[in-house]
């Protein structure tokens, strides 16, 4: 795009939080059962019905809101946040306006190049969330009618506004990810975008370079309800350049909401300014102000677990490369199996390196996760050991790992059934060597000519006339002992 | 023996838990009532004669010892229809609830149940309790039962003119701007707004959140104190609902201050209505106790306060009439369609009339001058109360500036109507609890005289007004001034 | 500052009721002779109150996270005016006809 123009990205993430039940109700708040089976008086929002809070969702949405360095007000309040939809019961949503749970914090972001930077967080605020509409017919706009399944309406939400930060569609994608990763190790949400437990709506304005108005004077475009990290930057990517290219025709652009069509990666209008709502928003008389006590935020603060900052940290002065730390940090179940891993195995950096190049190709080939992976932290470590007592070579243990991800047996148990062992006899090794060496005299001379390569073809070649089970240094050891003794004639 | 109809709760109670009459003839005493008179009042729109019978039969089956323990066994109770229940429809006095049966009940249903009361039917009322005449019911006006060509007065009319016209011992209203205390007093009973929290409000479809408070409506005080203990107390369902605080306990000074607000006895009051308050107030001072004139000073504004919040609250709360999930649906056409097809059919004039203000006092660009400025207003009045009992320990007023009007006298001028609350709206803004007793007959309709206590002063109230209707002539009822 | 017709139809809008031409006129004037008479309280001074958004100054109760019974769909649903496998049917959405979240 043009560089006359800076992006200005702000985020807006609501997260189901898992709670047993709903936000104001006793109805449980799980997903996936029948329509309407999981309803009440209050969230099917009946005549006469009063809402009362989960105290389960204040203390998930406090804790949140901690380790994303905001400050909880002692004091807060509910609003009514009013729009008439079908899939909004009371036909008010119980949201909170002007004096939220939280505000004031920051996630911090580390693009590829450069330093780390703090992305603030305006504000978190604890809300109920809607049902479920099942359109009758292909989409929306032809649908005959819709069907309106309550299950969903009532469940605990915070929703997460970012500042206007964000300079691009990677640093957005950093900072989601960022940010479920904290949540993640929280343990306060599903974080499931695909189910819609985690959901994302980004502002994507374009500031002409000069221009020194408020942010909140630019015309801003608001993507709704991309259901994947990925999408989000392929959104504000697509919104970029839409948007950059009505400012060279001179265009004027059109404060709208968005939506993301993901089979063709562009955003299309869904709703003009005409139709902008005005939701009148008022206090909840229903629900008196909500008052935290410091003690009580602060026993919240200390039962916090660590976070990936402080994991990161704790993972590179244990050795572990940055970039692998980074893939085992985003991850929580990686890091747990990391650290039931490394509990019992001592070589931080060999478990790293089998659980980021193996393990998770099998874990992904097979749609597994950390969490339910075959082979688990001891399954791996057990591996490991065997290759430590020389029992068997890395290449065989590779062979090793995929047998015991399909049969789910130990790793002891496949060595003996395939009958692998390591050759570690040296005298067996050695004739092969020598046989090899007859027939690749060429391949002598370019070694000894400096060509290194050359030597691990015929390590290769020896590694193939034994299946693999010669232990690998020794064959390494014995081809230079043989090739300086036999044949280094030149010299 | 009395007639069965004729007795307060109290004394069917006592009656009941003796074992001297049974649960079922006390319910066919007051069903053959109805039968004879509602079809002349129109206070019922649901009468459960068959589920009152059952039930009867099943106190019945307690043994006097259990009776004895449930302070209502035997008693037949009447709801305002926009108190929930299970077991009979609940309308609100509007067509969009359509055939709505609540999947749930009250609270107050439920504590009344287990006190051993004997619901007989639900009442009638305004649509959504707006309006003070029960004209603007959905389906039929209620007549008053000292004459049949005035209104009984509203929201609460139906509660009011069964209890007057003795078609039960014992109902409940609901009061948001004096919607129990201006129909008790048009009809010659006792209501009671207690404090705001100290009845859930759980069940009780809402027409005005911050302001709504359920309480009762009977001949007595002794059964307002009957029923009130039943009914009252914290409920986990209602987040406004008082926690854990117990009675104040009130002077023990046999003489007490009682506060005369001068805002109150101006000149809009009706010759007859003074004549009877006057004379109240001379058997107060018979009693010993001391008169103080006083001043709310911004009682001129609790009106226009009112008439904001109330209908912002509720342009709110009836939202949820949307022809989704229960109640009434207009066919046709698209969603946008059946939602405005659906209100517009299913509510009445006065209901969108107070909607349409509501939703523009919360729209944007008005909220601060409209509801804002009002709960601020709001304050104020709080204030003048607070201020006004650090020197006296209760305050009485006139509850109404009038006595029941003609039918239709006042539906076509809605601030002439609104001014009709003028006395009793500022107890709902300051939260403080509010009673109307019969004081008297001016012209042979009856005058109700408010009492107005600090908050949480709820039983004292209820004692401090016995000891004047104690000395005070008793109450006849329609029939007998008729006949 | 009376409301136009224009107003009028604006927050019937939002408030989803239909006006035929034949109301619209009274309630104009209703609401313009409420609002002229609520608007004296322009004259008071109140700088500085607080306003009384709940008139019991309490804080909100916390409920413990245990699952109570829902209703059942059967009855969940009763009450519906249009029920179709054990949910509420709503007549087609026209684009930008309602404003949703």
């Amino acid at each position: 795009m043009s560089r006359d123009y800076e992006v200005i990205v702000g985020l807006e993430v609501h997260v189901e939080l898992k709670t047993a039940t709903k936000l104001f109700c006793g109805c449980e708040a799980a997903f996936g059962a029948d329509p309407n089976s999981h309803t009440c008086p209050v969230c099917l929002g009946m005549p006469g019905v009063l809402p009362v809070l989960n105290r389960e969702a204040i203390h998930l949405a406090v804790r949140s809101a901690l380790a994303l360095n905001c400050e909880v007000r002692p004091f807060s309040k509910f609003d009514r946040k009013q729009y008439f939809y079908p899939d909004l019961p009371k036909a008010y949503q119980i949201s909170q306006f002007d004096e939220p749970l939280a505000e004031y914090g920051w996630v911090t972001i580390r693009p590829a190049s450069g330093e780390g930077r703090r992305i603030g967080i305006r504000r978190i605020h604890v809300e109920e969330d809607a049902g479920k509409l099942n359109h009758l017919g292909q989409r929306l706009g032809d649908a005959t009618g819709s069907l309106v399944d309550l299950n969903r309406a009532g469940v605990p939400l915070i929703e997460i506004v970012s500042e206007p930060d964000l300079r691009s569609a990677e640093e957005a994608r950093l900072y989601l990810t960022e940010l479920r990763a904290i949540l993640s190790y929280l343990d306060v949400s599903d974080l499931r975008m695909e189910e819609g437990s985690m959901r994302c709506d980004a502002n994507v304005s374009l500031r002409p370079v000069g221009y020194e108005g408020a942010l909140e004077d630019l015309s801003r475009v608001e993507i709704k309800n991309v259901n994947s990290i990925r999408n989000v930057q392929r959104g504000i990517e697509y919104e970029v350049e839409r948007q950059a290219e009505m400012l060279l025709r001179g265009e004027r652009i059109v404060k709208e909401t968005r939506g993301f069509d993901d089979a063709t990666g562009r955003t299309y209008s869904q709703r003009s300014k005409e139709e902008a709502n005005d939701y009148r928003y008022f206090p909840e008389p229903d629900l008196p102000p909500l008052v935290l006590s410091a003690e009580w935020i602060e026993s919240v603060r200390q039962a916090l677990p660590a976070l990936p900052d402080a994991i990161r940290e704790a993972l590179v002065s244990r050795g572990i490369p940055p970039k692998d730390a980074e893939v085992l940090v985003l991850d929580r179940e990686a890091y747990q199996y990391w650290l039931q891993a490394t509990e019992r195995f001592e070589d931080d950096r060999l478990v790293t390196n089998w659980m980021l190049s193996d393990v998770a190709r099998l874990i992904n080939a097979r749609g597994e996760s950390y969490a339910k992976a075959a082979v688990g932290p001891d399954g791996l470590v057990e591996l490991l050991e065997l290759i430590g007592s020389g029992k068997i070579s890395g290449r065989m243990a590779k062979e090793v790992l995929e047998a015991m991800f399909e049969t789910g047996k130990r790793a002891e148990e496949v060595v003996k059934e395939k009958g692998m062992s390591q050759i570690t006899d040296e005298g067996a090794i050695r004739s092969i060597v020598e046989e090899v060496l007859k027939q690749h005299p060429a391949v002598i001379q370019d070694y000894l000519s400096g060509k290194e390569k050359a030597l691990a073809f015929l390590v290769g070649q020896v590694m193939k006339q034994t299946r693999g089970q010669a232990k690998p240094d020794l064959v390494n050891q014995l081809l230079k002992d043989v090739i300086h003794h036999d044949y280094n004639t030149a010299q | 023996m009395s007639e069965l109809w004729a007795m307060d709760a109290y004394a069917l109670h006592e009656q009941f838990a003796s074992g001297a009459i049974s649960a079922e003839a006390i319910v066919k005493a007051h069903l053959d009532r109805i039968q004879a008179w509602d079809s002349t009042i129109g206070a019922f729109l649901f009468v459960d004669a068959e589920g009152a019978l059952r039930r009867a039969r099943e106190e019945d089956a307690w043994t006097l010892d259990e009776r004895r323990r449930r302070p209502l066994s035997g008693v037949p109770v009447a709801l305002k229809d926009n108190i929930v229940t299970r077991h009979m429809p609940t309308t609100a006095g509007s067509k969009i609830l359509g055939a709505f049966l609540s999947p749930y009940d009250a609270t107050v249903v439920d504590k009344l149940m287990d006190a051993g009361a004997i619901l007989i039917g639900k009442t009638n009322l305004d649509e959504f309790a707006m309006g003070s005449s029960t004209e603007h019911s959905a389906f039929h006006p209620t007549r008053n039962p000292w004459d049949a060509t005035r209104v009984p007065g509203g929201s609460s009319g139906g509660s009011a003119a069964a209890v007057a016209a003795r078609m039960v011992p014992v109902a409940l209203g609901s009061d948001t701007g004096g919607s129990i205390r201006q129909p008790a007093s048009y009809c010659g009973v006792v209501g009671m707004k207690p404090t705001y929290g100290r009845v859930s409000r759980y069940g009780l479809i809402a027409f005005a959140s911050s302001l709504d408070q359920i309480g009762p409506m009977t001949r007595s005080l002794r059964d307002s104190r009957l029923v009130y203990g039943v009914i009252h107390g914290s409920d986990p369902h209602d987040s406004t609902s008082l926690t854990n605080v117990a009675e104040p306990i009130p002077s023990q000074e046999q003489r007490w201050r009682i506060g005369l607000p001068r805002e109150f006895f101006g000149d809009g009051m009706d010759d007859g209505v003074r004549r009877v308050i006057d004379q109240a107030l001379e058997s107060l001072q018979g009693l010993g106790h001391e008169l103080v004139e006083i001043s709310l000073p911004h009682t001129d504004y609790a009106i226009a306060a009112y008439y904001l919040i109330a209908p912002a609250e509720a342009s709110s709360n009836l939202s949820r009439y949307d022809g989704v999930r229960y109640g009434m649906r207009a066919s046709g056409g698209d969603l946008l369609n059946m939602y405005e097809t659906t209100r517009d059919e299913g509510f009445g004039d006065e209901v969108k009339r107070r909607v349409l203000l509501g939703t523009h006092a919360l729209s944007a660009g008005y909220y601060d001058a409209y509801y804002l400025t009002a709960q601020k207003v709001r304050t104020r009045i709080r204030e003048d109360f607070d201020q006004a009992f650090q020197t006296v320990d209760y305050i009485v007023t006139p509850t109404t500036p009038d006595t029941a009007f003609v039918l239709g006298a006042r539906s076509d001028d809605p601030i002439k109507m609104y001014l009709g609350d003028i006395f009793t709206v500022t107890a709902n803004l300051a939260g403080i609890p509010g009673l109307s007793m019969p004081a008297g007959l001016a012209a042979g309709l009856p005058v109700g005289l408010q009492w107005l206590a600090p908050p949480l002063f709820d039983a004292a109230l209820l004692d401090a007004a016995e000891t004047l209707e104690r000395v005070l002539q008793p109450m006849p009822w329609p029939e007998e001034v008729k006949a | 500052m009376d409301l136009s017709d224009a107003d009028i139809l604006h927050v019937a809008r939002l408030a989803r009721l239909h006006l035929t031409p034949d109301e619209l006129g009274p309630v104009r004037a209703d609401l313009n002779r409420v609002l002229a008479y609520v608007s004296q309280l322009q004259k008071l001074d109140l700088e500085g109150v607080r306003p009384t958004m709940h008139v019991v100054e309490t804080h909100a109760p916390l409920r413990e996270d245990r699952p109570e019974p829902s209703l059942g769909i059967a009855e969940a649903t009763k009450n519906g005016p249009v029920v179709e496998n054990g949910m509420f049917l709503v007549p087609r959405i026209m684009e930008g006809g309602a404003s949703g979240e």
